[in-house]
């Protein structure tokens, strides 16, 4: 056994284990130094307690062994090396404080960024990845004014709803930073079109992981994700979110947690805001905007209001008619000639105008209103 | 004795003369058939020898060679046996040379004499434009449709014998019994709302622009896509014969007038092979679908089921208007300018308002690649069409009819080619700013949206064609494309969000 590796390189090859879940490194790690836990899990020392029964599954034994016996423990520590990354174990002194009395906390903790915004205040906002161009709008809104209002914003860094928070906060030029909790390695991103995202994260913000350098995205390693965004929140945000959407679960997380849970209303045909509209029946708070959860963080919410101005040009005749019927649900060019009472043809002309404007948004043939409401 | 009988065969959509030529002499008793037949062909040895005595014709004991020339082009099928045996009568001496100097003789002998129809006597009797051709009675109209002079037919061998030894006159012609026994075209008034659709349907006969229609599954797509050819003109005589040789010469049901008048919809299924489709096959190279919708519509539903070899085999003909199809032995070039109607869904769940679809990103991704790219460059239109809304399938009167929409329709095609010599689809874009100039308003707008990025270079000079074709069906032929012709064409294009990032524009 090398002696001239520090304890933390053990605990990180070991979180990248096969079939290491937490739960395993926990127990592993809670009894033993990271060192003696290396050597257990590998084969070399006698196992005992709760762990010699996961090491009398042969498959497992077998795999850790292999695992034990190839180079596994430099190549992780110098990857994390290379990467910046600081590997921050249960019970050491630089272990983030909020995770440690956690009914289930990360036994090993993977940070890029800056660890002192996890002093500050926090909001997580979640969704959902197939988001409206409403939800988006609204999500990138609420982490710019939180952001502004010098709230850190915790999110997943996934599509949809996730990436556009974390754009938003990077977008403010207030105190608030992105903080982000992933599901693969630091060096492993996902999704692919986050690239720039998660740099100037990791760059400006927080970039958290349980998982070690290399590790693949993984289904189930989402939701244990999950679970870290709520223990991290001081109140979760549900931007949109479908029935059965993965941000419930992050939800039912922070109810286990006593975090307060606070949702965006939707439009009630909107499928996309099934499960907020229901959280909200269910006694979440509701978020129309970002005083909303200034008010429930109790933080002084004047600084953040005032008038904003629109710069748009304001539609009027009937294409003031037209947007206030995409306001109201998403419609096709059929529908809006059908509701308005007007032809193809100035149908076609309206929503011309005022996707010129940035009033609505085409896809898939459907208009959706975007940006503030018309005042 | 050497006897010399004229017939055809077929490669392609062509009729090509073939020469019988029937040698018997004294030596070991046998029947052989040389210059190159296939299965079908050196089949007729037994079926003209059954026949032949079953007409009770003597069948003689010598050596008999049958020669097909020109005997170094491949003959298939069975078309050539009513010939075969007419030659073995008269070197038998059983017929007068004499009686076959001007027919051509195009038919399949069963076992019992009887003469039956092939596939492909139009073509075949059109290559045999100097004689007079014998054909089954079931072959009769198709092969009146083509031959200048007078058709011959007769139900059996033996009748044709009576007939060229003079014991009995020709049978009579069958009674022109002229039944339009066409399916009455689907009319676009039994479809309700899509106001956007309908008029795609009609920008899109007008112009003759490809249209793809993406929407969720019990929208309407094929339903709309099979209304399409009532809205297109009656085909031209040039473009009715092609049609008409290329469906006979795949065998397909002819029309009981003979030709082919109205616009083909042909709908393959995405199971279909490449060959199936494009055509090639047998050594007689049968036109696929895409020649038999020459002329008139191909409608693939599912587009993206469809596999993607068999898509990118549809480019060149796109482009070209013709399909050649080469083998190793022969090569052929097939007719093939048809109009292209695609139906796909925006996903694999089907999509709806933004927010209804739960397909995740991979997925969705997955299943529109095989569409982006090269294929769906060549829709000039593209068009959602959503599930209509409870009160438009409950409301009572329908929209507008075929007939009303066609007429503009025509008056369209007809101006676009007086003024432009073309249909609007085929302007080059060198010329476009020639012959479909825009007025300054409707040149910001396209500015704009090139500006955005919301239209790619390709998608701009497709939008032009297609904003030149509304202007001609508002009866603006000869000034400038205005404005809300643009925006017009803007919505006809709707933008597919193939992953959250990529949009095709």
């Amino acid at each position: 056994m090398k002696t001239d590796l520090p304890p933390e390189a053990y605990a990180a090859a070991l979180a990248s284990f096969p079939h290491m879940s937490i739960h395993r490194l926990g127990a592993l790690l809670r009894h033993h130094p990271p060192d003696e836990a290396y050597a257990i899990a590998s084969g070399e020392h006698r196992p005992a307690g709760l762990i010699e029964r996961v090491l009398a599954d042969p498959d497992i034994c077998a795999a850790w062994r292999r695992a034990g016996r190839s180079s596994l423990l430099d190549e992780v520590w110098d990857r994390c090396n290379r990467l910046g990354v600081r590997v921050l174990l249960h019970g050491a002194t630089d272990y983030p404080h909020l995770l440690v009395n956690d009914p289930l906390p990360p036994p090993v903790l993977f940070a890029e960024g800056d660890l002192s915004l996890l002093e500050g205040r926090r909001a997580g906002i979640v969704g959902t990845r197939n988001a409206t161009a409403a939800g988006r709008d609204t999500a990138t809104t609420l982490g710019r004014q939180l952001a502004d209002a010098g709230v850190h914003v915790v999110s997943g860094l996934a599509r949809g709803i996730d990436g556009c928070v974390h754009r938003g906060a990077l977008r403010s030029d207030g105190a608030g930073r992105p903080i982000a909790v992933v599901a693969s390695g630091h060096d492993v991103i996902y999704p692919r079109e986050h690239r720039v995202l998660w740099a100037s994260v990791a760059e400006c913000g927080l970039l958290l992981s349980e998982c070690a350098p290399g590790t693949a995205p993984e289904a189930y390693r989402f939701p244990m994700r999950n679970r870290v965004i709520a223990a991290l929140s001081e109140v979760v945000i549900v931007v949109e979110s479908r029935q059965q959407g993965g941000s419930l679960i992050t939800v039912n997380e922070a109810i286990e947690r006593n975090v307060p849970l606070m949702a965006v209303p939707g439009g009630v045909h909107n499928r996309a805001a099934t499960g907020t509209n229901q959280l909200i029946r269910d006694g979440a708070g509701m978020v129309v905007d970002v005083t909303d959860v200034l008010i429930e963080l109790a933080m002084d919410h004047r600084r953040s209001s005032g008038a904003t101005i629109d710069s748009r040009p304001r539609p009027s005749g009937a294409d003031l008619t037209v947007y206030e019927t995409c306001a109201g649900e998403p419609r096709t060019i059929d529908g809006l000639a059908l509701a308005c009472s007007l032809s193809l043809v100035d149908a076609a002309m309206a929503v011309a105008r005022l996707e010129r404007s940035g009033w609505i948004q085409q896809s898939d043939g459907w208009f959706e209103a975007v940006g503030s409401p018309l005042r | 004795m050497l006897a010399a009988v004229r017939s055809a065969t077929l490669l392609g959509v062509e009729g090509r003369p073939v020469t019988v030529e029937v040698h018997v002499s004294t030596g070991l008793p046998g029947f052989q058939i040389v210059g190159l037949p296939d299965e079908a062909c050196r089949e007729s040895r037994d079926r003209v020898r059954a026949a032949v005595m079953s007409s009770g014709l003597p069948w003689p004991s010598c050596r008999m060679t049958v020669n097909l020339a020109p005997s170094n082009q491949r003959k298939g099928g069975s078309g050539l046996d009513l010939a075969i045996a007419v030659g073995l009568l008269i070197a038998n001496g059983e017929v007068p040379p004499d009686a076959v100097a001007d027919l051509g003789f195009i038919g399949e002998l069963g076992l019992d004499g009887s003469l039956r129809a092939v596939a492909g006597v139009a073509p075949m009797v059109g290559a045999l434009s100097d004689l007079t051709p014998v054909v089954a009675r079931a072959s009769f109209r198709e092969a009146r449709a083509i031959s200048p002079g007078p058709v011959r037919v007769a139900a059996c061998l033996r009748e044709i014998v009576d007939a060229l030894t003079g014991v009995a006159p020709w049978p009579d012609e069958p009674d022109d019994d002229y039944v339009d026994d066409e399916p009455p075209i689907p009319d676009l008034a039994d479809v309700r709302g899509q106001a956007l659709a309908r008029r795609a349907l009609e920008v899109a006969a007008a112009g003759g622009h490809h249209l793809l229609l993406v929407g969720p599954p019990g929208a309407g797509k094929t339903m709309l896509a099979q209304r399409l050819t009532g809205l297109l003109p009656p085909l031209t005589p040039a473009l009715a014969l092609e049609a008409t040789m290329v469906h006979s010469a795949a065998g397909v049901r002819l029309p009981s007038v003979g030709m082919i008048r109205r616009a083909p919809f042909r709908a393959p299924h995405h199971s279909s092979s490449m060959v199936s489709l494009v055509g090639g096959g047998t050594s007689s190279l049968r036109p696929g679908e895409i020649s038999l919708a020459h002329g008139g519509v191909l409608f693939l539903d599912e587009l993206g089921e469809f596999s993607p070899m068999v898509l990118d085999g549809l480019r060149q003909p796109l482009e070209e208007g013709v399909i050649r199809v080469a083998r190793a032995r022969a090569s052929a070039t097939l007719p093939a300018r048809f109009l292209l109607v695609a139906a796909t869904n925006p996903c694999p769940c089907g999509g709806g308002p933004p927010g209804a679809c739960d397909c995740d990103d991979g997925a969705r991704l997955r299943y529109l690649r095989r569409l982006s790219g090269p294929l769906l460059d060549r829709f000039d239109l593209r068009v959602g069409v959503s599930r209509p809304g409870v009160d438009d399938l409950l409301q009572s009167g329908g929209g507008e009819s075929t007939a009303a929409a066609a007429d503009r329709v025509s008056t369209a095609r007809s101006a676009a080619v007086e003024i432009r010599g073309m249909l609007n689809s085929e302007i080059p874009a060198s010329h476009l700013d020639i012959l479909a100039p825009l007025q300054p308003a409707a040149r910001l707008m396209l500015r704009n949206e090139l500006e955005r990025e919301r239209l790619t270079g390709r998608g701009y000079h497709r939008i032009r064609r297609v904003s030149r074709t509304i202007a001609d069906l508002d009866g603006d032929t000869s000034a400038a494309v205005a404005e809300q012709h643009v925006a017009l064409a803007l919505q006809l294009r709707v933008r597919l969000r193939v992953s959250v990032r990529e949009q095709v524009a």
